[in-house]
């Protein structure tokens, strides 16, 4: 980042329909929406300039987020204020803007600060003692192997899910809460992890919907939001 | 209304880019409830059609209209397609997620030939009848348009309405037409009718031919000859500054400003040329204007500044130093479609930044001058070498060249000649890079030719499959390879592409036999099963190689005579006579007319923002 440059900290939603779209995709709408708000944005130098933007971790197609992040980088300040408004104006239904402010320039990027992913996932057709007894066992075994298009993964569970798993009994079925722990080398898909319980005890339910709710950094033992 | 999203939404986690089915990008009209309701149908997928400058004209021009309502629909692919058939989910407008059926127009444009069997795949997705005589007033009515009406025949039973040359004024008064027939209660054969009356309107089964073989007869109130429209001051309609911006990377994914229509350099081979006639150029306060309204209204970081020869409009220079002042800062670019082969055309695309990353585009067509001149293709090669070695100086490293085989006259000295001056081509990008000459790229697209309807060739015939594959061999051998990445088009789709270009009604039958053996995205080199078509013709007793690799005799009935693209059969025929005598035609919109006859008719004149040079 250049100096004379402002970092503004994007929070924004993807839901209803657009949670189909792609990382790709996601990225791309949202960099138009900078231009059609008419932000004073950065551009890099070179051969082929681009906007100055990052993005947190993608999320998964079809997955829903509540909290998503990205960082701006503007060549004059406007209030926060003002830039929320103007982004908002300018953003398609379904990538809704929620909240802006200025962060220090020399802070680490969103993609190497956030560590943990607050999932929102809700199973249809299972009780509440019995989705916990499911992820309790996962838990104790400590170790879950995921096929993913062919592949196996093994997740170490005391490092990818730092927290007991809430489970809470809705009308039909149950919402539980999952933190995972993101790395390099990949993060635990949430409803691959309530699929695999559910089927280590043989119980019913099917995943209805995922949402990611937050997105944290951790901080000596705290999270917190960045 | 019967909103699918319910139903089409759980289909989503089993098809690969859900991006292609879930509206709610930047731009989509939501109009709610609206009396009136046209979809608008791209017959191949999202990423396809979404580039479609027509249809997303004709989609702001509808919705602009007083209780009518323009949605958006494409065919969807495989995966998706066999996931809503099974699920019996039928084919549903992105906007309102309403069925085709539940629309009171479906418009399906007719892009390529080889889209034909998708349109079939579109209509029996929705559950409309595929053929016009099957449908009640209880269907939607099927309209056609685009750049395969010329010869629409092939298709023509399958449409109830087909629209011949430019949409923007038309498609109000249909939608007027159809309208206040439905009101006034009418049948559908009165419908039809009133379609008919709309000038540039062709209703199919209005024409019929008294025995096999005879040409088609108009049955009044039906006209005898369908004259095209063309629109006379093209700044007196807006460009589209506000189109939808897909989430997903489609063909082409930037905004579109169309400078200038209509070419009249007169290349004989040319469907476009001669059936878009005149010219007509925007100025340039409304091209700057619209690009800058465009940018503003949609994102894009690219404005493709578009028409069928960008270089020749008259003021294009200010334009492009205007634009590049404006945009500065911005991270934001322009490009030019293919580049007319002089040295004005490499300062353009020096002008602006898009183009050097992707390279230059030219098009010489054929490999010596005499067959240049057989098609009025006004270039000599001292042009192109001193073109692409201002390119090369100016720091380009890529050059794409198109040319064709198969024109009429041509001979093997003709098919080695282009080999020969690719050769010169290299030789001098090479020269000309000094020492980066190692990253000298030159790409060679190499078509077929095939005569199209209403253009001074359509009388010849095209070169057989055989013969393709014999001076596709020929050519190989004479093109250098080093630095030379030469591409070819398939010769089976050339030759489907002749017969359903100039095909007669009688070729529908084996359309939509193609389509029922699976010949759905036959313009997809991948999914395109030739034996699929040659067993529909077969089946059909169409024999295509009367069709494509026939000579017609002049005065022998074309299946589009009751059709006109304006320009006088005469003039066609002249020009095919001057192209046999090697003689070249000029170009109208620098200097005087050369009697196509198209401005006089249509009441419509060669409108320049400036003066043309030559
Ligand atoms: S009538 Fe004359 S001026 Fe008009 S397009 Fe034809 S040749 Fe050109």
């Amino acid at each position: 980042m250049a100096s004379g440059e402002f970092r503004l900290r994007v929070r924004y939603r993807k839901d209803g329909r657009l949670r189909w779209l792609s990382h790709l995709e996601t990225c791309r709408a949202l960099e138009r929406a900078v231009r059609r708000s008419r932000l004073p944005y950065a551009v890099t130098r070179g051969f082929s300039p681009h906007m100055k933007l990052a993005f947190g971790p993608a999320l998964p197609v079809g997955t829903a987020g509540s909290a998503e992040l990205l960082d701006l980088l503007l060549v004059s300040y406007v209030p926060a204020a003002e830039a929320v408004v103007r982004l908002r104006a300018a953003s398609a239904e379904g990538l809704a803007i929620e909240e802006t402010r200025y962060v220090e320039a020399g802070l680490p990027s969103l993609a190497a600060s956030l560590t943990i992913a607050v999932y929102d996932v809700r199973v249809e057709g299972v009780v509440a003692d019995r989705m916990k007894q499911a992820l309790d066992r996962v838990r104790r075994d400590g170790r879950l192997t995921i096929e993913h298009k062919g592949k196996h993964k093994v997740y170490d569970l005391a490092r990818s899910l730092p927290k007991e798993p809430r489970v809470e009994g809705i009308e039909d079925g149950v919402a539980i809460e999952v933190a995972v722990r993101m790395g390099p080398e990949g993060s635990l898909r949430p409803e691959a992890l309530v699929e695999a319980a559910l089927a280590s005890t043989d119980a019913d339910g099917a995943v209805m919907s995922v949402s990611r709710t937050d997105l944290l950094e951790e901080a000596e033992g705290a999270w917190r939001r960045p | 209304m019967s909103d699918l999203w319910d139903r089409v939404e759980p289909l989503l986690r089993e098809v690969e880019r859900p991006a292609r089915y879930i509206d709610g990008e930047w731009g989509a009209a939501h109009r709610p409830e609206p009396a009136y309701v046209a979809a608008l149908v791209y017959p191949d997928t999202y990423e396809i059609g979404m580039a479609n400058q027509g249809l997303a004209i004709l989609y702001e021009r509808l919705n602009a209209l007083s209780g009518v309502a323009a949605e958006r629909a494409y065919l969807p692919w495989k995966d998706m397609a066999a996931a809503m058939r099974r699920a019996g989910v039928p084919l549903f407008t992105l906007e309102s997620c309403r069925p085709l059926t539940a629309c009171d127009l479906v418009g399906i444009t007719l892009p390529y030939e080889l889209t034909y069997t998708n349109v079939l795949e579109a209509l029996d997705l929705a559950g409309i009848p595929l053929r016009a005589a099957e449908r009640t007033v209880a269907d939607p009515i099927v309209v056609g348009g685009g750049p395969c009406v010329w010869d629409p025949e092939p298709m023509a039973p399958f449409f109830d309405a087909i629209l011949i040359g430019e949409g923007e004024e038309a498609v109000a008064e249909i939608v007027d037409a159809h309208r206040a027939a439905k009101e006034a209660g009418a049948s559908r054969a009165e419908v039809l009718e009133a379609l008919a009356a709309v000038p540039g309107v062709y209703v199919p089964s209005l024409y019929a031919s008294a025995d096999d073989g005879s040409p088609l007869e108009a049955r009044p109130p039906a006209p005898a000859v369908v004259v095209k429209r063309a629109v006379r001051d093209l700044d007196a309609m807006p460009v589209v500054t506000c189109p939808v911006v897909p989430f997903m990377d489609v063909v082409h994914d930037r905004l579109t400003v169309e400078v200038l229509r209509g070419c009249t350099r007169g290349c004989r081979f040319c469907q476009a040329g001669m059936v878009y006639r005149p010219v007509r150029e925007r100025t340039p306060d409304a091209i700057v204007g619209a690009v800058t309204d465009g940018l503003a209204c949609t994102g894009y970081e690219e404005v493709s500044l578009t028409s069928l020869s960008t270089t020749d409009h008259s003021r294009l220079e200010e334009v492009l130093r205007r634009l590049t002042r404006r945009l500065e800062g911005t991270a934001t670019s322009i490009s030019l479609p293919s580049l007319r082969v002089d040295a004005f055309s490499v300062r353009m695309a020096r002008l602006v930044s898009a183009a050097k990353k992707s390279g230059l585009t030219f098009a010489p067509e054929a490999g010596t001058q005499r067959l240049r001149d057989v098609i009025n293709k006004n270039v000599t090669e001292d042009d192109l070498l001193e073109t692409v070695e201002a390119a090369f100086r100016e720091g380009w490293r890529r050059v794409k060249l198109y040319f064709m085989i198969g024109l009429p006259t041509e001979t093997d000295e003709d098919v080695r000649a282009i080999g020969a001056l690719v050769g010169r081509v290299v030789e001098t990008a090479r020269e000309a890079a000094g020492t980066d000459r190692g990253a000298v790229k030159v790409a060679v697209s190499v078509s077929t030719f095939v005569p199209k309807a209403q253009t001074p060739f359509q009388w010849e015939a095209q070169i057989t499959r055989e013969e393709v594959a014999r001076r596709q061999a020929l050519l190989r051998g004479s093109v250098p390879r080093k630095g030379v990445d030469l591409s070819w088009h398939d010769a089976e789709q050339s030759y489907l592409e002749g017969v359903l270009a100039r095909g007669g009604r009688e070729v529908a039958d084996a359309v939509e036999a193609a389509w029922r053996g699976g010949g759905a995205f036959s313009a997809w080199t991948e999914e395109f099963d030739f034996g699929v078509w040659e067993r529909a013709l077969a089946a059909c007793g169409v024999d295509g190689t009367s069709i494509a690799n026939r000579e017609r005799i002049v005065g022998e009935p074309l299946p589009w005579a009751h059709l006109s693209a304006g320009v006088a059969e005469a003039y066609l025929h002249a020009e095919r006579e001057r192209a046999y005598a090697g003689e070249t035609t000029s170009d109208c919109a620098a200097g005087p007319c050369t009697g196509c006859a198209v401005c006089g008719d249509l009441g419509v004149d060669v409108v320049t923002a400036g003066e043309r040079r030559g």
